[in-house]
């Protein structure tokens, strides 16, 4: 029999084997489907976090406070002696006054608070726009050498937080690699049972082809291909459903900080598509392992 | 065709189903295998066919070894083997059609070719009518004519029936066997496993006799009532037209 033929007859006798048998089938094939659903949400998550702390990581900025009286001519020296670091993209300088005011423009309901003093209550600073493609130990050094100077009072610096966020996204990846892998053996498990299962009732079916002078590759095809379906409908499902939770918290929370980190972009095509193949694959795989050592 | 060369089969603990068997089957002849249930005559027949395995002994069928073929060559074996069992082995979910095209399907012959032999092996059994009936619906005499079509639809060299009557009444028992009788006239082989001694005596042909895994008689026997297919006839070929327009196949 040529190849595409036993395709064609593998595929005909699988998806008639599906709708046959199709609680065990669909029992299958949603298992498949939550372990991937949860993979990709594990992957759409850290992958936008990733991104953000990316985009973050290119607008890494320091800001520099300084002592209530620096007077202003101090504050354009300071200014101009930051800006000739190398490895410095940006400096701007932000007076008692125009702190005060982005202070009250922030938080208009906290705007009291601020006003009415006799001296401005917030110190001036330099924020330092940092290019992140410069050596960090360098960075490091030279901000170090900022926080000791005497007209300095503090040198507030987004490294720190963007590490440790670069550590949830590790953890949330670790994690999620973990859970899918247990969930996908699960999933895996599930296919073979129902694969097993399909073979137990086709038994007779099966002696007669035997008997008929059937090969192995023609008696197992069918099974194979019914596996790889599984798993390929437990993928499209997942994608599906992940789309559809994605455009949900996408609309539902515009504008929050969940949209804006979590659900930025959805996975790209590539992505998908392995998610979709990885299904195939455990199935596949839950096919074979499931009729390797059965006498059938 | 057929030989036997000093065959044992013994199952694990020991149990001897057959002891030093020999015998050798020429093309064409027809044989009645018979004996006593539990006298080896099913384990001989499985073992033509490599369902079984000899403990002792050579067994050539067509010239090959079929007791040392690799496992992979079976199925090139049994193509050339047509086998019939007493419970039919039909797939009731399959349709008539799909029960008999296993072998042309597996062997890659489209669905029109598929066709043409299943209408031409199930005329030879005169049900080319019930193409596209599913086994529950058919009697047990159909049932068995289907598997016989089945088994035919390669033009075998070899026909195996083991008890092929033993669920049918007297009538249709006269039916399936003179079917029998027709496919060896044609020259296959057929070797027919019964214990139905009335049939073999009435019917004539070689005989093997086989008692505690022993062959204890191999003789020609002249049939007391010939010719064994005026005997047995009753039915002719199936008169229905051909195909054309026979829809819902496959």
């Amino acid at each position: 029999m040529r190849f595409l033929q036993a395709l064609r007859y593998f595929c005909r006798e699988a998806a008639v084997n599906l709708l046959r048998s199709w609680k065990v089938s669909l029992l299958a094939v949603l298992t498949i489907a939550v372990s991937l659903f949860l993979g990709g949400a594990f992957l759409l998550v850290s992958g936008n976090l990733a991104a953000s702390v990316e985009r973050w990581r290119g607008e890494m900025r320091a800001v520099i406070y300084l002592k209530p009286d620096t007077p202003e001519a101090e504050l354009r020296r300071l200014a101009a002696e930051a800006g000739r670091q190398p490895g410095v993209k940006s400096v701007e300088t932000v007076t008692p006054a125009a702190a005060r005011r982005r202070f009250q423009q922030i938080f208009p309901g906290l705007a009291d608070l601020v006003a009415g003093w006799q001296d401005e209550p917030l110190p001036a600073s330099l924020e330092v726009g940092l290019d992140p493609a410069a050596g960090a130990p360098a960075r490091s050094a030279w901000l170090d050498g900022w926080r000791r100077r005497p007209e300095v009072t503090l040198v507030d610096d987004d490294r720190e937080w963007l590490g440790q966020l670069e550590t949830v996204v590790a953890v949330v990846r670790t994690v999620g690699l973990a859970l899918v892998a247990g969930l996908l053996g699960a999933a895996i498990f599930t296919i073979a049972s129902v694969i097993r299962l399909t073979a137990y009732l086709h038994h007779e079916e099966i002696s007669v082809m035997r008997l008929v002078g059937s090969t192995e590759f023609f008696i197992r095809g069918p099974f194979y291909v019914e596996g790889l379906l599984q798993g390929l409908l437990g993928g499209l499902v997942a994608s599906g459903a992940l789309w559809g939770v994605y455009q949900l918290l996408h609309a539902r929370g515009r504008g929050s900080l969940v949209s804006a980190v979590l659900v930025l972009d959805f996975l790209k095509p590539q992505e998908v598509g392995f998610l979709i193949l990885l299904g195939g694959a455990a199935g596949l795989f839950g096919a074979v392992a499931s009729l390797r050592r059965e006498a059938l | 065709m057929i030989q036997f060369f000093h065959v044992s089969k013994r199952y694990p603990g020991g149990q001897s189903a057959l002891d030093d068997i020999t015998f050798d089957i020429p093309r064409g002849q027809f044989v009645f295998l018979t004996g006593a249930s539990g006298a080896g005559k099913t384990t001989l027949l499985r073992l033509i066919f490599r369902e079984e395995v000899p403990s002792a002994g050579q067994i050539l069928v067509n010239g090959r070894n079929v007791a040392s073929i690799p496992q992979s060559k079976i199925p090139y074996l049994r193509r050339t083997i047509g086998v019939v069992f007493q419970d039919f082995r039909l797939i009731a979910r399959k349709t008539v059609f799909e029960n008999v095209t296993y072998l042309p399907r597996l062997l890659g012959v489209d669905l029109q070719g598929q066709k043409k032999l299943a209408y031409q092996s199930l005329r030879r059994v005169g049900l080319a009518h019930r193409l596209n009936a599913f086994p529950p619906e058919l009697s047990g005499g159909e049932q068995q004519r289907v598997a016989i079509a089945r088994a035919l639809i390669n033009e075998p060299d070899i026909l195996i029936a083991d008890e092929p009557t033993g669920n049918l009444d007297p009538d249709l028992s006269r039916e399936i066997l003179r079917l029998f009788l027709e496919v060896n006239l044609r020259g296959t082989t057929v070797i027919l496993a019964t214990h139905d001694r009335d049939t073999i005596q009435r019917v004539g042909r070689r005989v093997i006799t086989l008692d505690r895994g022993a062959v204890v008689l191999d003789q020609e026997l002249v049939g007391t009532d010939p010719p064994a297919l005026d005997l047995l006839a009753g039915t002719g070929p199936d008169p229905e037209p051909p195909p054309e327009g026979e829809g819902g196949a496959g």
